[in-house]
């Protein structure tokens, strides 16, 4: 039998009225989700509703959303059907960002450390007070240390062009980013083979090898939701990776390869390909440079030889080449993005970005592609001041061969910092970034820390970075901001422009970055540099793009209909012999390898394991672990162990493991699978925190960075954080 | 019939009866009505359907039956409370005082001579003459104390219910409340037909009918029905003119 | 109108465990910290059939939700009725204002799709977001999955994609042998894990009541009866009262 639902008094008014229920909510409920602002009843037909575009800020995707706001509060977050690049969805994160804008442990207002660093005392400081405070301290290290005194380490957002702004204008060369904690081995490999860097046509192609890049668990649009259609068209996916990730697990062929040999074997696909010319020789002497020394080259790299190295059988090495090559052009060697694993992985990405050049797959569908055009316009800013008394260059230059002038080698530049030479740093501005988590060794960058008189954090939440700052100021979440315009590449789904309008009003005291920055730079006498608003800035930004505003305004995103391939038709490639270079004549001239030249990893010692990094869909990298709806989702890290492993050193399931290395230990449980190497441990990043202002997860798991050594890839000083041995033992109670 | 007038209820006791009587018919009414499981229905769930027809919901039926039974439970908590010395504990005196081998033969004879008549009660052996009883007879006893008892358990199991999604987090105890409240709702108003039969159809207890408004009882009706309890106050009346 | 018949297939070889379904439900419906309207049921890869293992033997993720059974035990298990099967559109509903929250219907499904709200103490579970439905959108679960596993609509209707689903493959559900509830959500033929519905369990109060019922009923019946002999005997019968009926006083302890 039905019932009818609706009543003019229902039995929940009722009950509140008789008193019974407030009490009850007192006792019973513990909802530390969502605020007491948020309307209980689902069902408000007479609450005013209203949806707003934005773009998420969860992870670096920007996947277009729409925010459904009721009588103020955005309940809900709902993909952009528009959305090419995401094909119309929103992962967990996504859906998570209501618990970012009402995280009951955000940053509410500026706080001055009162007590040593860490030790979590605060003082309130009004904007006024803090924003006088951080320019004279800024200015001080400006008169006693020069401009490049002060290290700016701007996160991946938005409005972190402006911080790049702030330190140019300020004067300071010293900017490093997280990419020197990520891409930039790949960047560099590509950037000298191809003479950019491609994205893979993943929809389009019918053979994709991924080494390492757990496409399935650390989700890129449209790649990630691209390799599950191109699959169920028949599209063969090969992964090697030491661990049974989601991605291995849903793949056609999964090789737990040594972790460090990924270069053999792809070596040993080229040696087949070549010495079984199974590539395009029209192809090959009109758009590649050297392949003849690198036949030369991959001799000595037979399927025989690789499989020694790699533990991939040699009969699966031959049979991959040649299904891979049949399958050219469109068939990738996914290129991935976090590369930062092991001290040669430019060399390894090389090998990867050649084997690709090799298939004949550039500008082509389902191969690499060339960046499409966006069409947004450089925006005119006055020139900045130069400083006479700065150093010549940044600090961290020359000790890697070939770093990057904008992202630089945060491995590096720290280790600089703690010999205070070339030159010392003294400030460090850090914006949504959180290095004291991300980045190897939390020992080592407590170190540099202690030789910074300045430290300021502008962030969201108390992050172990902020905790450990002397200034923290509070920034808005992506919800509440109106930023610039955003060029976006999607692959073969699109090019676009993206931007951000507040959903809602900024909550609590938080003020974005930018305006940290223009009242920063009036304090310094730098206002003329920031003398405009983010709309001005915008609309010079789209001032090319007629149908720009519109887009933006009705749909939420604008496309620009840029030609997808055959991009380079007619046009010469940015290498020194413009072509794709196999051989690379500049790294011959500076004494590197000009074709990747294999070196064996370090050899894992008996009785300890190679610690290796990775993702999952529910974090993005070391943030969000904090937040309330994916907390649930995974309330700590485990430590992943071979059954085998794990009982000759008497551990079971759920035991209480020690982890150490040479860098530092951590405590955590332990989980047994059977999906991982013997020889090779994994755990989460982004527990283990000293921060208590992250009331979630402090005290649980252990910290990634703390336990990592600080390898860093000879040429592009990314860090290689794969690169690390550590010991495993069962925690006796 | 020429008799004077015994007193027999106070108005207090007459108002509680009927505030009980349009509590039950109204609580029970409602509450079968709220049964609407399929294996539950007897005759179809037409009942039930009108209630909800009559209400307009089943969830407003759900308020209304709460509300009411509230209100009655509320109502007897405070009779309980500031009338407990002056009407409750005399009540129950009246109610749990038995005369084991006066009662059983009271019952036997009674029911017969109801149901066959003084006729077959000489048929099947037994002398005419049915047991003499006090200000209650056994079977008004028996039935008050289902009624209270019961009418205790389930204003328990009622209130449990009531406060399930409010107060109470153990499921299990909500689920026997339901089963309990049911049941003993199910024996009582089995008694009650018994009692609407005996009070107010059956011509004997006329009477009776009429002293739950008037309060009073004919002097005779109360020497035949009730004699030792007509002694009780016969004698009392001497004693206070003498 | 038309009566709908809401259901959902899903192609669980879609799903990469991403778990936005459960979170974008969760925030949609308000479902409260321990709690879940819908799960990702997992089966691990098989290591013992194969070092590296692939296609049957490797790891199988299974989204799923209330099943909107055809044939619910939780709607069985139910005093009230609170909690039915809509019949205009197929969903199994629980009315919230109508529910106090006994949890009869909880070990009722096969599916654990139930679950007792600790804020409101009702039961709640999946409602194929009708809140949703009702302005015209899929339920959030379908709108934000990054593969798509999930496709919503009514089986009633011939043209909807779910219909059309249903025909072209070879679909499969989960179900308890035990407890064929009918279930409305049809998995691709290769989905795992297929075991782990339970039985449906009645609470024992609930299936007692159901006993026992026609037993109370009788007695009450009985007594009904009683008072029908005693109405026939005072309308039919000519009872005239024995003198001797009064003359007791001295006659305590006879038996007869």
């Amino acid at each position: 039998m039905s019932s009818k639902v609706s009543t003019p008094i229902s039995r929940r008014s009722f009950l509140k009225w008789s008193g019974a229920a407030t009490a009850a909510t007192v006792v019973g409920s513990k909802t530390p989700v969502l605020h007491a602002l948020v309307p209980s009843n689902k069902n408000t037909a007479d609450g005013k509703v209203e949806h707003h575009f934005s773009t998420c800020d969860m992870c670096l995707n920007k996947c277009g959303l729409v925010a459904r706001v009721e009588n103020g509060v955005v309940t809900k977050l709902d993909p952009n059907q528009k959305f090419l690049k995401s094909r119309g969805m929103l992962c967990a994160r996504g859906n998570a960002g209501i618990a970012q804008l009402y995280d009951p442990d955000r940053l509410k207002y500026p706080l001055l450390r009162k007590g040593k660093r860490g030790e979590g005392k605060w003082q309130r400081l009004s904007w006024n007070e803090a924003l006088d405070y951080a320019a004279k301290q800024l200015r001080d290290i400006a008169e006693k240390y020069t401009r490049c005194g002060v290290l700016f380490s701007p996160g991946s957002d938005m409005q972190s062009t402006f911080v790049h702004w702030f330190a140019e204008v300020f004067g300071s060369y010293n900017i490093t980013t997280h990419e020197s904690a990520c891409l930039l081995s790949r960047n560099r490999a590509y950037l000298d083979t191809f003479g950019e860097v491609p994205f893979s046509d993943v929809l389009h192609t019918k053979y994709i090898i991924m080494a390492g890049a757990n496409r399935y668990e650390a989700l890129i649009t449209p790649d990630s939701i691209d390799l599950m259609s191109t699959r169920k068209n028949g599209t063969k996916l090969v992964v090697l990776d030491p661990r049974y990730t989601k991605t291995a697990a849903l793949a056609d062929e999964w090789y737990p390869v040594r972790p460090g040999t990924d270069m053999a074997f792809f070596l040993a696909i080229i040696h087949v390909i070549i010495s079984e010319k199974l590539y395009d020789p029209a192809y090959a002497s009109e758009k590649l440079y050297g392949l003849e020394q690198l036949g030369e080259h991959v001799k000595p790299y037979s399927p025989e030889w690789a499989e020694a190295e790699c533990e991939i059988p040699a009969k699966d090495i031959y049979r991959i080449a040649r299904e891979l090559a049949a399958a050219a052009p469109a068939a990738i060697v996914y290129p991935g993005r976090r590369t930062s694993d092991y001290v040669n992985s430019t060399q390894i990405r090389r090998s990867m970005a050649i084997l690709n050049a090799l298939l004949g797959n550039w500008d082509k569908p389902g191969g690499l592609l060339a960046a499409r055009q966006v069409g947004l316009s450089r925006v005119e800013l006055p020139e900045a001041p130069f400083y006479e008394d700065n150093p010549d260059d940044r600090l961290d230059i020359g000790r890697a061969h070939m770093m990057f002038e904008e992202e630089g080698s945060f491995k590096h530049m720290r280790d600089a910092i703690i010999e205070g030479e070339p030159y010392p740093i003294k400030g460090w501005f850090v914006y949504k970034h959180n290095p004291l988590q991300s980045e190897a060794n939390r020992q080592r960058t407590l170190e540099m820390m202690e030789k910074l008189d300045f430290v300021l954090t502008v962030d969201i939440a108390m992050s172990d970075t902020a905790w450990m700052s002397d200034l923290v100021l509070p920034a808005p979440s992506y919800l509440e901001r109106q930023d610039p315009a955003s060029g976006l590449q999607g692959s073969s789904a699109c090019a676009c422009v993206v931007t951000r309008n507040p959903v809602v009003p900024a909550l609590f005291e938080s003020k974005p970055v930018f305006e940290i920055l223009k009242e920063l730079a009036n304090r310094l006498e730098l206002g003329e540099y920031f003398d405009f608003t983010i709309e001005e800035y915008r609309k010079q930004q789209l001032k090319n793009l007629a149908d720009a505003e519109r887009a933006l305004r009705e749909d939420g995103v604008y496309y620009n209909p840029s030609k997808l391939y055959g991009v380079y038709e007619g046009r010469i490639y940015k290498t020194k012999s413009k072509k794709i270079e196999l051989y690379n004549e500049r790294y011959a001239e500076m004494g590197v390898d000009p074709m990747p030249t294999y070196r064996p990893p370090r050899k894992v010692p008996s009785g300890r394991f190679r610690m290796v990094v990775g993702r999952n869909a529910y974090f993005t990298h070391c943030t969000t672990q904090n937040n309330s709806l994916l907390h649930e989702l995974m309330p700590e890290n485990s430590l992943w162990i071979h059954p085998k492993a794990a009982s000759g050193l008497g551990i079971k399931e759920g035991d209480l493991v020690e982890v150490s290395s040479a860098a530092g230990k951590g405590e955590l449980k332990a989980s047994l699978k059977d999906g991982i190497r013997e020889d090779t441990v994994y755990m989460a990043s982004g527990f283990g925190v000293l921060s208590k202002g992250l009331t979630n997860i402090h005290g649980k798991g252990a910290c990634m960075a703390e336990i990592l050594e600080d390898f860093s890839d000879e040429l592009s000083g990314n860090m290689a954080m794969h690169e690390t041995f550590v010991k495993v033992a069962r925690k006796v109670a | 019939m020429n008799s004077k007038m015994i007193k027999r209820h106070t108005k207090i006791t007459i108002f509680m009866h009927w505030f009980n009587t349009f509590c039950w018919f109204f609580l029970l009414a409602t509450g079968l009505g709220l049964i609407r499981n399929d294996d539950l229905q007897l005759t179809g769930g037409w009942w039930s359907n009108l209630m909800v027809f009559l209400f307009g919901s089943a969830e407003t039926l759900l308020l209304v039956h709460e509300i009411v039974g509230l209100l009655w439970a509320g109502v007897f908590m405070v009779f309980l409370v500031f009338g407990f010395r002056k009407y409750v504990l005399p009540f129950f005196k009246q109610i749990f005082t038995y005369s084991p081998s006066r009662d059983l033969k009271w019952l036997i004879k009674k029911n017969i001579q109801m149901t066959l008549g003084y006729k077959w009660l000489k048929r099947l052996g037994f002398t005419p003459d049915i047991p003499e009883q006090g200000f209650y007879n056994v079977g008004q006893k028996l039935f008050a104390v289902v009624s209270v008892l019961g009418g205790i358990v389930i204003v328990v199991t009622g209130l449990i219910m009531f406060l399930s999604n409010i107060l109470i987090n153990n499921t299990v105890i909500v689920q026997w409340a339901i089963f309990i409240h049911f049941v003993t709702v199910g024996l009582v108003t089995g008694g009650l037909l018994i009692h609407i039969y005996m009070a107010a159809i059956s011509p004997d207890e006329r009477p009776a009918f009429f002293s739950m408004f008037t309060g009073t009882v004919p002097e005779d009706y109360a020497e035949h029905h009730h004699k030792l309890w007509y002694d009780e106050v016969k004698t009392a009346e001497r004693k206070a003119v003498s | 109108m038309m009566k709908k018949r809401l259901a959902m297939v899903i192609d669980s070889s879609s799903c990469i465990d991403c778990k936005a379904c459960m979170t974008a439900c969760k925030v949609e419906n308000q479902v409260p910290a321990g709690n879940w309207r819908n799960w990702i049921k997992v089966q691990d890869a098989d290591f013992v059939q194969s070092s590296r293992p692939e296609g049957a033997d490797s790891i199988h993720f299974q989204p799923g939700n209330c099943m909107h059974c055809d044939n619910p035990t939780c709607v069985q298990a139910c005093p009230t009725s609170a909690t039915y099967k809509d019949e205009k559109d197929g969903t199994v509903r629980v009315n919230e204002n109508l529910c106090i929250g006994c949890g009869s219907c909880i070990p009722a499904c096969p599916y654990g799709a139930r679950y007792r709200r600790p804020d409101k103490k009702i039961v709640d579970k999946c409602d194929f977001c009708e809140h949703r439905r009702q302005r015209g959108d899929l339920p959030a679960c379908v709108t934000t999955c990054p593969t798509k596993a999930r496709t919503f609509g009514d089986l009633n209707d011939p043209d909807s994609d779910v219909a059309r689903l249903l025909k072209r493959n070879k679909t499969v559900r989960v179900i308890n042998p035990e407890s064929d509830t009918r279930p409305n959500i049809y998995y691709m033929s290769m989905t795992a894990p297929l075991n782990w519905p339970v039985k449906a369990e009645i609470p024992t109060p609930i299936q007692l009541w159901k006993s026992v019922n026609p037993l109370v009923w009788g007695f009450v019946g009985l007594n009904a009866l009683g008072v029908l002999a005693m109405l026939g005997k005072q309308l039919l019968v000519k009872d005239e009262v024995p003198v001797s009926a009064h003359e007791e006083k001295k006659e305590d302890g006879d038996e007869q």
